[in-house]
């Protein structure tokens, strides 16, 4: 049997593919497009990561590992751009 | 007679044996430290007078670069893995480290790129020297021609590869292999020193082999990451750079901790004071906190001064728990019943030196002292205090505590002692000059006789001198021990912990009686000793045809370059498919014990652990590209328009693509997973036509781009760092797009083979995860390349 949330996923992921085009084909350009767009990127990563990879029914002490490699990441990225001033 | 020199000689190479990689390792390290020594004691003999003409200037910079990058990482932290690859094993009662050919890849992948290194300096045009940060431009084509620094970039980029196999590898011994009765709080020190050591490699790593991979390209494929002075390389190498470079330095540090801490425990009789206290802290706070310091190392840089705030602050923060790992090291002394054997000498030489050290480095945290130090000989004489000083005492504390356990012999007491006080005195003389040499840049080849700088460099010389011949009584100690040493007894020092044999695995639930478990003899750890024999050519010959083909590659516009690839490739293939081979008819086999103790990772596999671990890496590996492109973005002046170069609906057509290859692998290991072969070979097959087509798609866009002159080589700016980006992490992805389907042509001949069943399928579970994550880097490069 297949379980359904995994093709929940993929229709969600490409639902949100769609939206992304059509939110740069009309905001182009604008920060709340951008973020819009970065949000939804964001959510079908976090889709795969979780079912697909199945993170959601690993223990805590394998989430950790992405947990703690995304914080270091998100330091670097953060810094990395305030460097700019 | 010839038949034996082969097989003492196979042992050796297709050796997957934790002890033989280890003494491979410490061996080779030993090597290259010979060989950073000696550019040492030419740039000394140089600076020993002033207005000195004994090296060019140019040969000055190669040799004041490459000593750097091999001293750091072809010797410091190797001689590190040497014996964490030794002991690690044996202080957790393991059978050996959690994938041993994996482990004799590292090794072999760490020396080949050794040997780029060395040739380096033999090409026409010389080595590296721009400074082992190779700050940008400098690495680049135009500040440094030639096949010589590609090739040691290169070599580097090996090196840090087998470091990350070498983290997984650990990580997963560490906490997948414990034999029953060594719990979390049992593990010994060194393996947790190693382990924290090997946590920060895992992180920062990545960082590394992003820069340097950006780095190759510009010098090889023509992208512009570097030379576009419109925004700002330099700034951009810099974070890269030091994101990594400064937990590297505790990467250096940590594992003489560890052995530090082991000689401190058994030479003062006492077990180790605040061990807990030292743990945690190491854990919770340097161990974070080690990747929010770097920008100390870019207080002059411009960088805005609130966040120069910041960053002084946490560097502060980072030393205290060292001072309190310092006075816990002082505290096991005052109460001990201390034996002063060469380990322990050494080890205390060590904690002295680091202080000294770490309070220079308290100086530099501060954003003010630091535009009076910086760049100074004040900052040459802090790091060799703690990365020479402290990193390497402990570390030579560590030969003389082991060599009696790796040899079964005893080294000579007397000659140990000497070998001590000519370092100590030695090293002193060789860099506390230079504290006192705050006004003389660092990295200059010659200086005018100006002050009191001719003395103090003449001091310093000869400082050099005593401290490097005094090596040579420990090159002939262990040589001498090795052969002709006068037995030892097993436990010579009457340690606790399991690498010496009369120790035993504790005793599960039961408290450790006084003194650790020491008894009789130990027969089961007696029979471990014997090596089992588990042989395999794969791992060095899948290095020699990585190996011959990057030989190739400064060389890649003439017909020698291409076919010397070319051979590369084909020796690269050959292995590969060995390697498969071997997994396919189970010639290689692992066993893993049944039991153990794996809190807390008790409920997954091994495979599945070493995989996560692998993963977490990848994620700074990409999540670095992707900063570097932001940054780009953030500091170009201008960018191409959204859609009028890449074609949104062909872009989104491929991702709805890719993304539906995702669900038929999901699918696939449903199927696996309830034991359908049939449907698993079929949605394989269809997860495989899915990719080759996303990657059909890529291709005939690149061909479309080329011929609408999206190029690098472009004249334009914006369209040359534009194209930059985008072939370079497009084309990173479609890669490991490739590299997918070309393993997913093993899975499916493995599934007509019948190979996966129910209850046995790791493979299809560790490859969906890799498909997974090869989607989930797209989820973010189409909107990013394509919409934004
Ligand atoms: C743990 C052992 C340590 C090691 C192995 C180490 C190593 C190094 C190295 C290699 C550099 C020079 C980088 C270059 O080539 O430019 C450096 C610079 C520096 N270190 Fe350390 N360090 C250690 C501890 C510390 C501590 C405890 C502090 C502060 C509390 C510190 C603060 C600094 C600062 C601020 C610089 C930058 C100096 C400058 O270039 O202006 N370090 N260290
Ligand atoms: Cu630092």
């Amino acid at each position: 049997m297949v379980k359904l949330s995994t093709l929940y996923v993929w229709a969600y992921i490409v639902a949100a593919v769609m939206a992304e085009v059509y939110i740069s084909a009309y905001m182009r350009s604008s920060a709340s497009g951008y973020t819009a767009i970065s949000l939804l990127a964001t959510s079908q990563a976090t889709a795969v990561v979780l079912f697909y990879m199945q993170l959601k029914e690993e223990p805590n002490s394998i989430r950790l590992f992405a947990v703690i490699a995304l914080m270091f990441l998100a330091a670097l990225l953060a810094a990395m751009i305030a460097t700019l001033g | 007679m010839m038949e034996q020199a082969i097989n003492w000689l196979k042992g050796w190479l297709f050796t997957t044996n934790h002890k033989k990689v280890g003494i491979l390792y410490i061996f080779t390290s030993c090597y290259f430290g010979f060989v950073g020594a000696v550019l040492a004691l030419l740039m000394r003999t140089q600076l020993s007078v002033p207005d000195n003409n004994f090296l060019t200037g140019n040969f000055y910079n190669q040799a004041v670069t490459m000593h750097g990058v091999i001293m750091i990482f072809w010797f410091l932290s190797p001689l590190a893995i040497g014996f964490a690859n030794y002991f690690v094993p044996l202080q957790i009662g393991a059978e050996d480290l959690a994938f041993p050919r994996l482990n004799a890849l590292s090794y072999w992948l760490y020396l080949a790129g050794g040997i780029f290194e060395i040739i380096s300096f033999f090409v026409p045009g010389g080595s590296a020297n721009g400074g082992w940060t190779t700050y940008q431009p400098l690495g680049t084509s135009q500040f440094s021609p030639g096949a010589g620094p590609t090739l040691v970039f290169i070599g580097w980029i090996l090196l840090t590869v087998s470091v990350t196999l070498g983290s997984v590898n650990f990580i997963t011994t560490i906490f997948w292999m414990r034999a029953p009765g060594v719990t979390i709080s049992r593990i010994p020190m060194f393996t947790w020193f190693m382990f924290f050591t090997i946590v920060a490699m895992l992180f920062s790593f990545p960082a590394l082999i992003a820069a340097l991979v950006l780095l190759v390209s510009d010098r090889v494929l023509g992208t512009v990451f570097f030379s576009l002075a419109s925004i700002q390389p330099s700034i951009l190498w810099d974070n890269l750079f030091w994101f990594f470079g400064h937990p590297e330095v505790y990467i250096v540090l940590l594992p003489a901790f560890g052995v530090i801490a082991e000689v401190l425990q058994v030479f003062s009789g006492r077990p180790l004071a605040a061990k807990n206290v030292i743990l945690i802290s190491t854990a919770i706070i340097v161990l974070p906190l080690s990747f929010g310091v770097w920008m100390h190392h870019m207080f002059v840089t411009g960088v805005p001064l609130a966040l120069q705030n910041v960053f002084s602050i946490s560097t502060i923060a980072i030393s205290l728990p060292f001072d309190l790992i310092t006075l816990a090291f002082i505290e096991t002394l005052l109460h001990g019943n201390i034996r002063l054997n060469a380990p322990m000498l050494f080890a205390l030489g060590g904690i002295v030196l680091f202080i000294i050290g770490g309070i220079t480095g308290v100086f530099l945290s501060s954003p003010v002292l630091d535009r009076v130090f910086r760049g100074s000989y004040f900052v040459v004489g802090h790091f060799h205090y703690v990365m020479v000083g402290a990193a390497i005492f402990g570390l030579i504390a560590g030969i003389y505590y082991w060599l009696p356990r790796m040899t079964g012999r005893m080294y000579n007491e007397g000659l140990a002692k000497i070998h001590f006080i000519v370092s100590f005195i030695g090293f002193n003389v060789l860099y506390f000059p230079m504290n006192l040499l705050t006004d003389m840049p660092r990295r200059i080849f010659t200086y005018q006789s100006i002050g009191d700088w001719p003395l103090l460099n003449g001091v310093a010389s000869i400082g050099a001198y005593i401290f490097a011949l005094a090596q040579i009584a420990l090159a002939y100690q262990v040589l001498n021990t090795w052969f002709r040493g006068p037995p030892s007894p097993p436990n010579p020092w009457g340690a606790a912990t399991l690498e010496w044999p009369q120790v035993q695995t504790p005793v599960v639930g039961q408290e450790a009686p006084q003194g650790g478990w020491i008894g009789e003899l130990n027969t089961e750890n007696v029979g471990k000793e014997k090596l089992h024999d588990n042989l395999s050519s794969r791992p060095i010959l899948l290095t020699a045809g990585i190996f011959v083909a990057l030989l190739g590659v400064p060389y890649y516009s003439s017909s020698l370059g291409i076919a010397t690839i070319l051979i590369g490739l084909l020796i690269l293939a050959y292995s590969v498919i060995g390697w498969a081979m071997d997994d396919l008819k189970e010639r290689f086999v692992v066993q893993d014990s049944e039991a153990g103790e794996r809190w807390p990772f008790h409920l997954v596999s091994k495979l599945k652990l070493g995989m996560w671990t692998f993963l977490s890496s990848e994620i700074i590996f990409f999540g670095t590209f992707i900063g570097a492109y932001l940054y780009i973005r953030a500091a170009s002046p201008s960018w191409i328009a959204v859609g009028s170069v890449h074609s949104i609906p062909i872009g989104a057509l491929n991702t709805i693509l890719l993304v539906t290859s995702g669900l038929t692998m999901a699918l696939a290991l449903e199927s696996i997973r309830e034991g359908n072969q049939r449907n698993l070979l079929a949605f394989l097959g269809i997860t495989f036509l899915l990719g080759s087509a996303f990657m059909g798609i890529k291709v005939s866009e690149w061909a479309d781009l080329a011929s609408k002159g999206f190029l690098i080589s472009s004249q334009n700016q914006v369209i040359s760092i534009a194209a930059s980006s985008y072939y370079f992490l497009v084309g990173l992805h479609g890669a490991h797009v490739t590299a997918g389907l070309i393993v997913m042509i093993y899975l499916m001949k493995k599934t007509i083979n019948g190979q996966y069943t129910k209850e046995e399928h790791r493979g299809i579970e560790n490859f969906a995860l890799y498909w997974a994550f090869v989607d989930v880097i797209w989820c973010f490069l189409f909107p990013l390349f394509y919409l934004m």
